[in-house]
């Protein structure tokens, strides 16, 4: 293996690092010098990631690992590798990379270099959560993410853009320091003294808390992540964030940093609690499916564009949220399809809407109408995206929210209390209704702004997409196509992670080990473990559970009916 | 079953001609564009016709069969995009490319004068290929791709001239509105995944499935098929769909699309027949669909107006005809009502088109001198529509009527849990199918009588015409086919007689469909006799509408409308139902919206808990900032107080 094969993916994840550096040092000027840095370094990004999805090996344990020595003594280290799941979204984030910097190339005047700076470590901060095998590395990671969006937001965003900014701050924070602490937790329970470590591979191998200790630290993951998300009733950061930030942040946002959370989930909230994260799944999905309703609703009462496509993403995170909680391969896979799905549909919506307003200067619905027969271009890039986001089969959303639904209303969520139908078969019905909402929000909002006459006259001056703007639009509407007909590729790379997270959840619990300092939590699995209400008719899936320290592939799930 | 590779060009190439017209359609000259939309279709309709001679060979297989490419896979949910055609499947092809052969070429000179002729054609040509997909689907969830393809279709030719914002919004209203059924849709198909563990249609038809899941199923898709179908209570999107161009209107709105779920339901019949209850929801809604629609058909002055009703009218009678276990005639009806209703629209659309987009037909009348090949083919298409004998309309609506008065399939259910059983029930459809036949006939002469017959009541500057022969000959082709389909549906001992047996549908179609129980009701009433009746329904349908509107105006009729001002206002305006869901569900829904958007999200979530938890934090800062004002003296003077409080505490 040479060099670069072993190092290859924390070079892809600095690479964005090193252009900023670059392009810090150079000074500031007239000309395009920084941002033809940025969108070089992010092609080149994109380029190499590439290597990467070609050298995956689907369901083969963590690919491109690399470790090495920070600081043995307190146990971390950086360390990196990636699964399937991270390597989609990982795939995801070099994707949008150079088409954000194209589609910011005239956004502003003002500090322009400092905005691509900020896009480009945000760039690496993301790719490195995604990668990081190390606790105190994807914390790092994590919270990096953060200033950089910060200052796109308090900068360059538009007239309430510190409230905004402050709000996504704080909000964001708060989970994440309640992450720290368990973290902290983790481990100190990991080892004794130098044996202690925050090394994910090992952590997730020896994982085995007490159900009342797996609570609570799954409680404080869980509520960094779903704010992150955000999961309903979390989720007011996020309208004043996307409508404050500039198209280009709002793209990041909602392409890309939305889903960590979600990935936050399914890497280390799930797999490190296994057995909250099952207690809790009924919770969460009802949750999913409140943020797809109630998200649609809102949807519903918006008339800032802005807005409306911020709450569209509540919607569609209740999705995948519902995909996550069900705990079946169908539903599961199909929440990481549509994490991926969601990036480039609403990614793209963001995009579209951030030229149109650069044209008008407006988000307000009311001051468009008739714009199809003025850009038409414009009218067909949209309606093709507005069709993803409402899941039309031959485009991607549809794949993913109907794994998530069929896969959820066979899953087994326990029976609810109205006369024994099941939870799932009944949340599943209940997020279909979400197939309905969509169609009405995005159809309105689409002929309110492309369709009947032109109603104001200055509307006319309107130009169409450039030959720019449709370079950057061209790779997602191609994505979008491409998925809808042929998503075996992204479904194969996640089903080994996919299944193990399933078989680790629903596993029946097993006695606790590793706990030799504090003898106090040592309990027996047979005296109960508390469920987090979930019922006890509800039989867990059987599985024999096999604690491999890489992941190897599994057996299948045992058919269930 | 035969496994071959060539069954995906049938619906490829109209693709790739929606993919060329869309794409590069404005650039192409406006021949070479005509050339690849009618090229592709003509394609797909020959091909299309070699796999129909395959299976309809008495030698060959009964099916073709392909699997394109695997298209996900999940757990146990496997979902091929595979492709098969039979009998039934392939006859269905050939209608959908054959009459949409002829709709293209009727387009290219009725839209001729409109500046996005490319458009149209690329969505004509993208809603053959879903359709197609739709009806060679060999799942459930291929079906659904077809299924909902054609609704975008629907929805992008219905709002086709856009910047009229209604025609916007009644595309939209189409779209919603079967995104509701196609919520039943997909529930269905999630019921019979739990259940089977496979989508496939081939799995399904070998399935028994308990009583309560199949029942579910089929619930839910019906639910499905009454959005695409224009059944009660989601029929309201079609009458509004008239917006978009007739052509249109007579491809996707009469022969083809909105009969998607009466193929659904044959498709999936031995589920069907495992559910029997549900199969008597299939019979009772299409029965009162059928009347229902007819009786606001009557008084309904825009002639599509007058069509659109009569389709959701004749549509209900397909779906009695599933519905009482006769996939045969269900599916019979459907071919021979593409027929003559594509016919009707398209001589609705040469009248539109002769009148320079005059829609009314109070402002019609005496249209025969001026265009008689329209008049011609739209009176035979009538007398199809109307059940003349021996036109094949009089067969296949004959054929569901005389089904549903035998029919023993409801025989085991009872009205309500330990209440009678409903062994009458297909006597009341009958009944109600025929007092339907007998307003079809009323209102179908109505509409020719004031259109083509009297005197020309438009306007002086209006000069009449017949139209292009790209125009007449698909009419003329139609009504043929109108005439030609009773061999469809002949009575047997006739059949027999001229050789043409195996044309009949029934022997056709054999082994696709479940056969219905074979012991029937009323089996002492003769065929001769129901047929006599539906003749005589026609009849008296007929001279009641010539004694109203033979002169070609409404004179007579005025005094009958006069004597009922309310009822026929109430029927003008469509039965008050879109206002009715209007007030309950359209409007609620959106203001409930705005008010759970203000009080929850704003109020309740940012306003109570975050920036209230914002404003105390701020209010207990603005409290503990008085004591660190930067004043020396006041800070001595606070220890020395808090000394001499701890030294009271201590030494008390």
């Amino acid at each position: 293996m040479s060099w670069i094969d072993s190092h290859l993916l924390s070079i892809v994840v600095f690479l964005p690092l090193l252009g900023a550096l670059v392009a810090a040092l150079l000074p500031r000027s007239e000309g395009s010098q920084h941002k033809g840095i940025a969108l070089f370094t992010t092609l080149t990004t994109f380029a190499l990631s590439l290597m990467l999805w070609t050298g995956f090996k689907p369901g083969s344990g963590w690919q491109f690992e690399q470790k090495a020595d920070w600081a043995p003594s307190l146990g971390f280290s950086y360390h990196v590798g990636l699964d399937g799941v991270a390597l989609l979204l990982f795939m995801l984030t070099t994707f949008l990379g150079p088409i954000v910097i194209l589609s910011a190339w005239r956004f502003t005047k003002e500090r322009e270099k400092e905005f691509f700076l900020a896009l480009l470590v945000l760039q690496t901060a993301m790719m490195g959560t995604l990668a990081a095998l190390d606790l105190v590395l994807f914390y790092v990671f994590w919270e990096a993410m953060l200033i950089p969006m910060y200052l796109l937001i308090g900068i360059w965003g538009s007239e309430k853009r510190i409230y905004a900014a402050v709000k996504f701050f704080l909000f964001t924070f708060v989970g994440s320091v309640l992450m720290l602490l368990a973290i902290f937790y983790v481990w100190s329970q990991s080892g004794v003294g130098a044996a202690r470590t925050f090394d994910v591979p090992t952590l997730l191998a020896q994982a085995n808390f007490t159900p009342q200790v797996q609570f609570w630290l799954f409680l404080a993951f869980a509520l960094a992540f779903a704010i992150k998300v955000p999961v309903w009733p979390l989720h007011t950061w996020l309208p004043d964030a996307h409508t404050e930030a500039p198209a280009a942040g709002s793209v990041i946002l909602a392409g890309v940093m939305l889903k960590l959370g979600t990935f936050g989930f399914i890497r280390y909230a799930m797999p490190l609690f296994p057995q909250a994260a099952h207690a809790a799944a009924p919770f969460i999905a009802a949750l999913g499916v409140v943020g797809i309703i109630y998200g649609s609703l809102m949807c519903m009462a918006q008339t800032d564009l802005k807005r409306l496509i911020a709450y569209s993403s509540v919607a569609h995170l209740g999705f995948v949220m519902l995909g996550l909680a069900a705990l079946t391969p169908e539903a599961t896979s199909g929440a990481v399809l549509q994490m991926v799905n969601h990036g480039i549909s609403t990614g793209a919506l963001f995009l579209t809407i951030g030229y149109l307003y650069e044209r008008t200067h407006t988000r307000e619905l009311s001051a468009y109408g008739g714009l199809a027969k003025i850009a038409p271009r414009f009218a067909i890039f949209f309606l093709v995206i507005t069709l993803s986001s409402i899941g039309l089969p031959g485009t991607n959303g549809f794949v993913g929210e109907f794994l998530i639904l069929i896969g959820t209303f066979t899953a087994n969520l326990g029976v609810s209390v109205l006369g024994g139908i099941s939870n799932a078969t009944l949340l599943s019905a209940l997020a279909a209704t979400g197939v309905i909402l969509g169609a009405v929000y995005m159809l309105t909002m689409y002929q309110r702004v492309f369709l009947g006459p032109v109603v104001h006259e200055k509307n006319r001056g309107i130009a169409d997409l450039n030959a720019r703007e449709i370079a950057s639009l061209l790779p997602l509407l191609a994505a979008i196509v491409i998925l809808g007909v042929y998503p075996m590729p992204l479904l194969d790379a996640v089903k080994a992670p996919v299944d193990e997270v399933i078989q680790r959840v629903t596993a029946p619990a097993q006695a606790p080990r590793g706990h030799e300092t504090h003898p106090q939590f040592q309990r027996h699995p047979s005296d109960g473990s508390p469920r987090l209400g979930a019922p006890d008719a509800q039989q867990p899936r059987v599985m024999p559970r096999v604690l491999v320290p890489n992941r190897a592939p599994q057996a299948e799930q045992p058919a269930q009916q | 079953m035969l496994e071959v590779n060539w069954l995906h060009l049938i619906p490829l190439l109209p693709l790739c001609g929606a993919a060329i017209c869309g794409l590069v359609g404005n650039k192409l000259p406006k021949s070479w564009l005509y050339a690849v939309a009618l090229g592709s279709v003509f394609t797909a309709f020959m091909i299309g016709l070699s796999a129909f001679g395959l299976v309809s060979s008495e030698t060959g297989a009964s099916a073709l069969h392909e699997r394109v490419f695997e298209w996900f896979t999940a757990g146990k949910l496997h979902v091929d995009l595979g492709l098969t055609i039979d009998r039934v499947s392939g006859t269905l092809v050939l209608v959908i490319t054959g009459v949409g052969f002829l709709i293209h070429l009727y387009s290219v000179s009725y839209m001729d004068e409109d500046a996005a002729y490319w458009r149209y054609f690329a969505y004509l040509n993208l809603f053959v290929a879903a359709m197609l997909l739709l009806v060679l689907g060999d799942n459930l969830v291929a079906m659904f791709v077809g299924w909902e393809g054609v609704g975008l279709c629907s929805y992008l030719l219905i709002g086709f001239w856009f910047e009229d914002d209604a025609k916007a919004s009644a595309g939209r209203k189409a779209f919603i509105v079967n995104r509701i059924g196609d919520f039943g849709f997909l529930l269905g198909i999630f019921v019979i995944f739990s259940q089977l563990g496979s989508v496939s249609f081939a799995d399904i038809h070998g399935a028994t499935f308990a009583a309560v899941p199949a029942a579910l199923a089929a619930l839910f898709l019906f639910i499905g098929a009454t959005g695409k179908s224009a059944q009660l209570p989601l029929y309201i999107w079609l009458p509004d769909a008239m917006a978009g161009p007739t052509p249109v209107s007579a491809l996707i709105h009469a022969a083809t699309m909105v009969t998607a779920g009466v193929y659904m339901i044959a498709r999936l019949s031995h589920l069907y027949m495992q559910a029997p209850g549900v199969l008597a929801v299939v019979a009772i809604i299409g029965a009162l669909t059928a009347a229902w629609a007819a009786l606001i058909a009557t008084s309904q002055s825009d002639i599509k107006k007058v069509l659109a009703y009569s389709t959701v009218s004749q549509l209900g009678y397909m779906f009695i005809g599933v519905g009482v276990g006769s996939f045969v005639a269900g599916t019979q009806h459907l071919l021979t009502h593409a027929f003559f209703k594509a016919c009707l629209f398209l001589g609705s659309g040469a009248v539109i088109h002769g009148l320079h987009g005059e829609q009314d037909m109070r402002k019609m009348g005496g249209l025969k001198k001026y265009m008689p090949h329209t008049r011609w083919t739209f009176l035979i298409a009538t007398a199809a529509i109307t059940g003349t004998i021996p036109l094949s309309g009089f067969f296949s609506k004959d054929e569901i009527l005389g089904k549903a008065l035998q029919t023993s399939i409801f025989n085991s259910l009872r009205m309500w849990p330990g209440g009678p059983f409903m062994t009458q029930l297909g006597l009341v459809i009958y009944l109600l199918g025929s007092a339907t036949a007998l307003l079809t006939a009323i209102y179908m002469w109505r509409c020719y009588y004031l259109t083509f017959e009297g005197d020309y009541r438009g306007g002086p500057d209006v000069h009449p015409h017949e139209s292009h022969w790209f125009m007449t000959l698909p009419l003329w082709i139609l009504a043929l086919l109108s005439v030609v389909g009773l061999v469809l549906g002949l009575p047997e001992p006739i059949g027999e007689k001229l050789h043409l047996d195996w044309a009949s549908w029934e022997h056709f179609s054999l082994g696709v469909f479940a056969n219905p129980p074979i012991s029937n009701n009323h089996e002492s009433i003769p065929e001769w006799l129901t047929y006599g009746i539906a003749l005589l329904i026609g009849v008296v349908g007929w001279r009641l509408a010539v004694y109203w509107f033979g002169s070609g105006s409404e004179e007579r009729s005025n005094k009958l409308v006069a004597a009922f001002p309310r009822v026929h206002s109430a029927f003008e305006h469509k039965l008050y139902v879109d206002e009715f869901y209007n007030a309950v569900i359209v409007r609620p829904l959106w203001t409930g919206a705005r008010v759970l958007w203000r009080v929850v999200d704003v109020w309740i979530i940012d306003g109570l808990f975050i920036n209230g938890t914002a404003q105390s934090v701020a209010f207990i800062g603005s409290i503990a900032r008085r004591f660190q004002n930067g004043d020396v003296q006041r800070y001595a003077a606070m220890t020395a107080l808090g000394l001499a409080f701890l030294v009271y505490v201590f030494l008390r």
